[in-house]
């Protein structure tokens, strides 16, 4: 061999591999807790709530927060403390089931669109835009209407079916960018199958591009439900939700008692923020393993 | 005859741009390979090489023409299928660009190991990590970098891992288009380097292609020169760069800068005119194993 071209620039050693950071490094650490403790607080409910928090008490009605109830009655005199977290169950449900159908709707769309001839990619886009150029609210009436009456499930169905469109354009997009990629090509050379270059090659490139939008969603669930709920097109009043708590918000203006607005709405928010939070920690976690170059 | 690994027939492929057009990207291209030896394919860009390169590899299906592959014409559906393993392993492929080419999702092990699982071919090193730790050994590449993505790579690196990949499955054939182009120029030495080792040592037939003529004429045992889609010389090296037959490879040939500055201010360039490229006409021979494309017979 040509001893002028063997090997030119510095010979270095590799350095060290770089110390593996701490397990808590980087991570919303404050959202995932507070997350974690509405979620099990929720679904553990019945072990710690005082009372029954369908029971109206009517002698106590409209009262403070105090001693005997921690964050209130509302109107009705229900305690407010128990259905926080009564209700917190429902809305996370909500959040969880509208999410999983939207998002099950998305990849089936844009996997299908992505992976199709132009024609059917062009005609699925243009009946996805065509439901993008509905405003969602007139939606949700219409399908509420042909539903019925709302229950968690119709209601989830509901949200589900009106989000899943923009998490299908990116997954289509993501899907026919990945198509063309010369690793795709590379390992159908190798004799890669179908389900080989979707498991190793195309899941996880797409995936962290909508999971930031997933995860959006379940906040976009749980805060639809409650503008639903507080408009009146949603959860009937006897069922405990944080959006048919917020739905007396009007009473509660006039008659000047706060907490009845104020402890929901700052539960939802707190939510809200957490899932923000894990959802933009997610997002850089995706970039993270992209090209430095 | 039996030492013909590639025989190549009258290759034609034609993309069509829209529902009129088609732009005939590969026009009537016939060679062979030899069993063992490095075939250089070059020409301008838009010459259709790479759409040969593609062809070769079935990633494009021809629009006319035979491709035979050990015996196993590969343009036919149903002998692809019946060869399937055998076609899908021992010929491999390394791209131009080694950072579309890697995902960038999977760690170096991942990559040099991908072939193997996809085979479910046993390591004949006990696990598939030793596997990838030795491949990436041949390829001169530290195996500290196995746990690395390849964007934490150089680009001489990514390329040395894609060539590790492609030899994991121990290739007959292995297909390089313009491997080198995407590299700076001290590191394009060790790469050709690198191949001419690996080619030394492993055995495999290799069809590479290049714009670069230095390269081909150090690297290469014979030589396809092609233009607008047509072969139009092909034979050994040597014999090609000495004595250049066909007008626009001595055209190509001429622009080739020398190293010495009284022969370089020297060196006039040659301009090939596609006008007056005659399309028709078939390959005949001017001296053992070299044939030119021209009319009829004589020059």
């Amino acid at each position: 061999m040509d001893e002028r071209f063997v090997l030119v620039g510095p010979r270095t050693p590799l350095p060290p591999p770089a110390k593996k950071r701490a397990w808590y490094e980087g991570k919303p650490l404050l959202s995932m807790a507070v997350l974690v403790m509405i979620i099990l607080g929720c679904s553990g409910c019945e072990l710690f709530i005082p009372r029954d928090p369908a029971y109206m008490d009517l002698f106590h009605a409209s009262e403070a927060p105090g001693a005997a109830f921690w964050f209130g009655t509302d109107t009705m005199g229900r305690d407010i403390f128990s259905m926080i977290w009564y209700g917190g169950r429902v809305s996370l449900l909500i959040g969880f089931l509208a999410t999983a159908i939207s998002t099950v709707l998305a990849v089936l769309f844009g996997a299908v669109s992505g992976l199709a001839p132009r024609w059917l990619d062009d005609l699925l886009m243009r009946l996805t835009e065509i439901f993008l150029s509905i405003p969602s609210l007139l939606l949700v009436v219409l399908l509420q209407a042909i539903l019925g009456k709302a229950s968690v499930v119709s209601l989830s169905v509901v949200i589900g079916v009106t989000s899943w469109t923009s998490v299908a354009k990116v997954v289509r997009s993501e899907v026919r960018r990945l198509r063309g990629s010369e690793y795709v090509l590379a390992a159908r050379c190798m004799g890669a199958g179908f389900f080989h270059i979707l498991r190793r090659h195309l899941a996880p490139n797409f995936f962290p591009s909508i999971m930031f939008m997933v995860v959006m969603n379940i906040r976009s669930a749980i805060a639809a439900e409650s503008t639903l709920s507080f408009m009146g097109l949603g959860l009937p009043l006897e069922v405990i939700s944080w959006g048919s708590m917020l739905s007396l918000a009007e009473n509660a203006l006039l008659s000047g008692s706060w907490w009845i607005i104020l402890i929901p709405g700052t539960f939802l928010v707190v939510t809200l923020l957490c899932v923000t939070g894990v959802g933009n920690w997610l997002r850089g976690e995706g970039d993270r393993r992209e090209s430095n170059l | 005859m039996d030492d013909i690994l590639l025989d190549v027939q009258g290759l034609t492929h034609c993309y069509r741009l829209d529902r009129r057009r088609t732009l005939r990207a590969v026009d009537d291209v016939s060679f062979q390979m030899h069993r063992g030896e490095i075939f250089g394919l070059v020409g301008e860009s838009g010459s259709g090489k790479s759409t040969v390169a593609r062809c070769v590899m079935s990633i494009l299906h021809p629009t006319a023409g035979k491709i035979r592959y050990l015996g196993v014409n590969i343009c036919d559906p149903g002998q692809f299928k019946s060869h399937r393993e055998l076609l899908q392993t021992s010929r491999q492929m390394i791209f131009q660009d080694s950072t579309s080419s890697l995902d960038p999702r999977m760690t170096v092990e991942e990559i040099i190991a991908e072939p193997l699982v996809i085979h479910r071919v046993r390591s004949p090193r006990g696990s598939l990590r030793a596997e990838a730790e030795f491949q990436l050994k041949c390829v001169g590449m530290d195996p500290g970098c196995l746990d690395r993505y390849p964007g934490e790579l150089s680009g001489g690196q990514r390329q040395r891992v894609a060539i590790a990949r492609a030899l994991s499955m121990g290739p007959e054939l292995l297909v390089a288009d313009e491997p080198i182009a995407s590299l700076d120029v001290s590191i394009q030495a060790q790469i050709i380097n690198l191949f001419k080792h690996l080619q030394r040592e492993h055995g495999f037939t290799f069809l590479f292609i290049a714009h670069d003529l230095a390269v081909v004429r150090y690297l290469c045992d014979r030589v396809g020169v092609m233009f607008q889609g047509k072969l139009v010389e092909v034979g050994p090296a040597q014999e090609v760069f000495a004595r250049p037959q066909h007008p626009y490879t001595q055209a190509l040939l001429s622009a080739i800068p020398i190293p010495d500055p009284r022969r370089e201010r020297a060196r006039v360039v040659q301009s090939f005119d596609a006008k007056q490229f005659h399309r028709e006409g078939a390959l005949y021979e001017v001296s053992p194993g070299h044939l030119v494309l021209g009319e009829g017979g004589g020059v």
